[in-house]
């Protein structure tokens, strides 16, 4: 018989007995295929990842305006666009005004027709929202009739708060463009090498566990298959066929959770539309995985089903009247298993101290030697574990079970371990590197929130009967009359330019003497006072400008009113500078209401600082309200004392995504092969009963046996997190420090993990343990 | 329907004690009696409810309906908790494949109950060690269940069925897994351990060569019970 024909008929027989052997066989394979399905569907999940992105910014890019073509003049095919900023407790909405000037005006993508001026077309999340009683401060925001609904290609995903507001007032000014059309095809810039290694970290630091997962998975009901092999032993199968048997069983195992895999996945995509994770959703449709990575796990998923139970059964002699393993197995040797820890560090290693100005890390080496660090854990845990249970003895009943049970077979234990010991370590690495890191992407804003809490950027004046001065006292009324609002402090800027040299150029700030404080220390202020700055980017100018009697020409915009005459009046005095609430030092002259130039129309623009009380809850929402309705236009900025690079944060919010999923699966599969531990021994855990047996013996018993082991994974775990978090750091010439308090939430979430997998397995272990377990007809 | 009166001075009786498991109706009416260090055979073919009914007089299932009492006590108005307590002072249990943990060694095995009675490790096994002299298998204190032969492992496990000193043993089809000469020799050790303490033993089997060990043979078919010496 051919070899081909051989293994293709042992391999069958092997998938007979996976499905053949009635109840417990079915059962068997199917808590199989739901381990592997788990893994498979988070595989899967992170095939799909990446399309799931390039699809969110091929959509943001189809609608955004930022290079979008743009006309001189008004045409049938222009449209005046204005983008319009704001937020609802924390989710920043995305928002347009919009003036077709002519029939062919272009519209925004998922609109079917413009809304008329005043209406909104919202998406339906926001649609939700605003009909919901959570969402109706922000209904007084956006208080227009809803005209239509914003389909999915005009939204970046199915949660996302989007609108686009009619206007018939839009004018042609800087914050509004005149467009032809929508898109944008910016190029993204590269990333730079220490936010790829962080991102390549993320994936295999992720991944890792989900791999060593699948391997675990594959083993399940390993002593019933030892034995099953046995008895085909005694028929006449040599030891080369049982081995092969056992990898049709195995392969029949991968390939139901291949295809349970793809039934999670596809089950769950459904209802992807549902879920909002750290303000990002994706549409089902979106969640698509590549098909060369698919294709790549539906071979991989079984092949290395078929390697690890291979690999599984080398120390494992299958004799006719039973497997050898039954006996007490040799012991584990600790050299080759360092093998794979040490040639990763000898990857890493030439790498340290590289940092971010020598180029790129090799991914491949960085890869290669982090996986093999993470995957040495899995190779010393099972000595380990071994190593240390065979040192223990004493105890009470519950303790003695446990640690008998250990010494006889401590690598099933050591195996349900090794996926929450990769994760902890690969996370307790990455926490160390963000931390180190942090600080080059976390940038001081110089902004006082103990000042203000936010201000309200107002332009004006393009419009010539309303200047900016107005428009800032329209806004400034609007605001002190929100809800939680205590204080308002609005600075007007407008350029201030000499006649016959219209290059020397400064600003003119008018408020009243309170608003003027904030920028400038005043030793006494009363209205009609004038000042000059001192320390501002560009004293000379001002300096030269500031001359008692000499006419300027303030407020003028290329788009607006001309400018209007303005003297400078007598008594002008120099005072420092200081940070506005916001960081900013101003520059300049500074004119009290009294002594500002008169007349309408003049342009410019204003902050207006505003205070809130901490003790209203709603106060931000009513002031961006407020702003809002003054000004659609306003830009609001919240004031903070840091912030953190848009794609340092993206990264970091994705290792938590990552890491929540990560440990859902691990606990799930956890809970199934515990599940399929207990069911195993149910027979035995009866008799036990019988004999009188405390129930809360043999619960503590399999607490003993999870927490022994998972005690010995977290040290591993820690120590070879802290050696991979310090090698990194020394890779990006980050000085090596350690996290403690990420050390100890890491290694706690796993141990919570375990407690939970260990509670939640409490009520089917006293079912297994009922006494009629021990019925056999 | 079999009802047995409660003979007196009997230790453990059940009457007319009725147990389904869905469609089944596994015990249909079934008595039972035995004296102290009485052996009663309860033989009958497979399916016909003789593990149940060993079941329900350990108290391990509470039947649907009847009485069971042992040392004048109702077994089936006892909790879970004063069940399995008795279980574990009272009683004596022998499996047909022995039940033995894997991972503990042949004494610890045997020293078990004792030490889920609250005794101390030193204390429970060398009582332990005694009863697997008398039952012939102290060479294998240090031996797991999977490194002795099936005949050995069954000795181990009548051993620690006795090791607590019980009233009443249950076994199970002791011999189902052994042949005829290992068989026999843990009859026989069973039978003259339980009568030198004056332990009853509750025996089902359907070979008759077993029951052969015992004083009195109860006979259970379709769940009814009929005693060979005192039917009714």
């Amino acid at each position: 018989m051919s070899t081909l024909r051989t293994w293709s008929q042992d391999l069958r027989m092997g998938a007979r007995f996976a499905f053949g052997g009635g109840r417990e066989g079915w059962t068997r394979t199917l808590l199989t295929g739901i381990g592997v399905g788990l893994g498979a569907a988070l595989l899967l999940l992170t095939t799909a990842l990446p399309g799931a992105l390039a699809a969110r910014d091929l959509r943001s890019d189809a609608r955004s305006t930022w290079t979008a073509p743009t006309a001189e003049k008004a045409g049938p095919g222009t449209l005046l666009f204005a983008e319009v900023q704001t937020t609802f407790r924390n989710q920043d909405l995305y928002g347009g005004q919009l003036r077709p000037e002519g029939p062919d005006a272009p519209l925004p993508p998922g609109l079917k027709r413009f809304p008329g001026p005043g209406e909104l077309a919202v998406s339906p999340a926001l649609k939700d929202l605003l009909g919901s009683p959570e969402g109706r401060l922000l209904r007084d925001r956006l208080d227009g009739p809803i005209t239509q609904t914003i389909s999915d290609d005009g939204l970046i995903g199915p949660g996302e708060l989007a609108f686009y507001l009619g206007s018939d007032t839009l004018r042609d000014d800087s914050s509004v463009k005149r467009i032809t059309g929508f898109a944008n095809d910016i190029r993204p810039e590269k990333l730079d090498p220490v936010l790829m290694l962080l991102l390549v970290m993320v994936f295999v630091a992720l991944l890792m566990p989900v791999a060593v997962f699948v391997a675990a998975a594959v083993r399940f009901g390993g002593e019933a298959r030892d034995r099953r092999l046995a008895a085909l032993r005694l028929v006449g199968a040599d030891s080369r066929m049982a081995r092969r048997i056992a990898a049709g069983e195995a392969l029949a195992g991968a390939v139901t959770g291949l295809v349970l895999g793809a039934g999670f996945f596809y089950g769950v995509r459904q209802f992807a539309d549902r879920f909002t994770v750290l303000d990002r959703s994706v549409f089902p449709a979106d969640l698509t995985p590549s098909p060369w990575l698919a294709v790549l796990v539906a071979l991989a998923v079984p092949v290395a089903a078929v390697a690890v139970t291979l690999f599984a059964l080398r120390g494992v002699v299958i004799e006719p009247l039973g497997v050898v393993r039954t006996a007490k197995p040799a012991r584990r040797r600790i050299w080759w298993r360092l093998v794979m820890p040490v040639a990763g560090l000898g990857l890493l290693v030439p790498l340290m101290g590289r940092g971010r100005e020598h180029g790129d890390f090799n991914q491949w080496q960085v890869i290669g030697g982090v996986v093999l660090l993470l995957v040495g854990i899995t190779a010393i845990l099972p000595w380990l574990v071994e190593a240390v249970v065979s040192r223990l003895s004493g105890g009470g009943v519950a303790w003695q079970l446990a640690v008998r049970r250990l010494q006889l077979s401590s690598g099933t234990a050591a195996r349900l371990v090794n996926g929450i010991a990769v994760a902890v370590a690969g996370a307790i690495a990455l926490q160390m590197l963000f931390a180190g890191v942090e600080s080059d992407y976390t940038k001081a804003t110089g902004q006082d929130p103990s000042r203000a809490a936010m201000s309200v950027w107002v332009r004006g004046g393009q419009d010539p009967d309303t200047g900016i001065v107005e428009q800032v006292r329209t806004v400034s009324q609007k605001l002190r009359r929100a809800e939680g609002v205590t204080g308002v402090t609005p600075l007007t800027t407008v350029n201030a330019v000499a006649p016959k040299d219209p290059d020397r150029m400064t600003d003119l700030t008018i408020a009243s003497c309170p608003s003027l404080r904030e920028i400038a220390d005043l030793p006494s202020c009363k209205d009609g006072d004038t000042f000059l700055l001192r320390g501002g980017y560009d004293d000379a100018t001002a300096k030269a400008l500031a001359v008692p009697g000499d006419r300027l020409l303030v407020g003028g915009s290329p788009e607006g009113a001309p400018p209007v005459s303005w003297t400078v009046p007598k008594g002008v005095r120099a005072v420092p500078a200081r940070p506005d609430p916001a960081g900013t030092t101003r520059n300049g002259i500074l004119a009290t209401p009294g002594a500002a130039p008169q007349g309408r129309g003049v342009s410019g623009y204003s902050s207006v600082y505003v205070q809130l009380d901490p003790a209203a809850p709603d106060a931000m929402e009513q002031a961006r309200t407020a702003a809002f309705k003054a000004d659609p236009l306003a830009t609001v900025m919240t004031l903070k004392s840091t912030e953190q690079s848009n794609r340092f944060a993206s990264i970091r919010t994705g290792l938590y995504v990552g890491a929540v999923l990560v440990l859902l699966l691990i606990g799930a599969s956890m809970l199934v092969s515990q599940l399929e531990q207990l069911r195993e021994r149910k027979k035995l855990l009866s008799a036990l009963v019988a004999f009188g047996t405390r129930r809360s013996t043999l619960s503590l018993s399999v607490l003993w046996q999870t927490a022994l082991p998972i005690g010995l994974g977290l040290g591993l775990a820690t120590a070879t997190g802290l050696a991979l978090g310090a090698v990194l750091m020394r890779m990006t010439a980050v000085p090596v420090s350690v996290d403690w308090a990420s050390v100890a939430w890491m290694s706690g979430t796993g141990a919570a993990v375990v407690l939970l997998v260990t509670a939640l397995s409490l009520p089917p272990l006293l079912r297994l343990m009922r006494p009629d377990g021990l019925r056999t007809e | 329907m079999t009802a047995h009166a409660a003979p007196a001075g009997s230790l453990l009786t059940a009457t007319d004690l009725r147990k389904t498991y869905g469609p089944t109706h596994a015990l249909d009416g079934a008595g039972f009696a035995i004296h102290p260090g009485e052996v009663v055979a309860i033989m009958g073919p497979s399916g016909s409810g003789k593990s149940t009914l060993l079941h329900c007089l350990a108290g391990i299932v509470t039947p649907d309906s009847g009485t069971i009492t042992y040392a004048g006590r109702d077994l089936t108005a006892m909790s879970d908790r004063e069940r399995s307590a008795l279980r574990r002072s009272e009683f004596g249990f022998v499996f047909q494949f022995g039940q033995l943990v894997p991972e503990l060694t042949c004494v610890e095995n045997v020293a078990l109950p004792l030490r889920l009675n609250g005794a101390g490790r030193r204390q429970a096994e060398r009582t332990a060690l005694d009863w697997m002299r008398k039952l012939e298998v102290d060479g294998l204190k240090d031996k797991r269940p999977g490194e002795v032969s099936g005949g050995q492992g069954q000795r181990v496990a009548v051993a620690r069925s006795l090791v607590t000193g019980p009233r009443v043993v249950f076994a199970d089809e002791p011999t189902g897994a052994l042949d005829s000469l290992n068989g026999e020799r843990v009859m026989q050790l069973l039978t003259e351990a339980a009568r030198a303490t004056n332990a009853a033993v509750v025996l089902v089997t359907h070979e008759t060569r077993v029951a052969a060990y015992s004083d009195r043979e109860i006979v259970v078919r379709d769940g009814r019970s009929r005693d060979m010496e005192h039917a009714i």
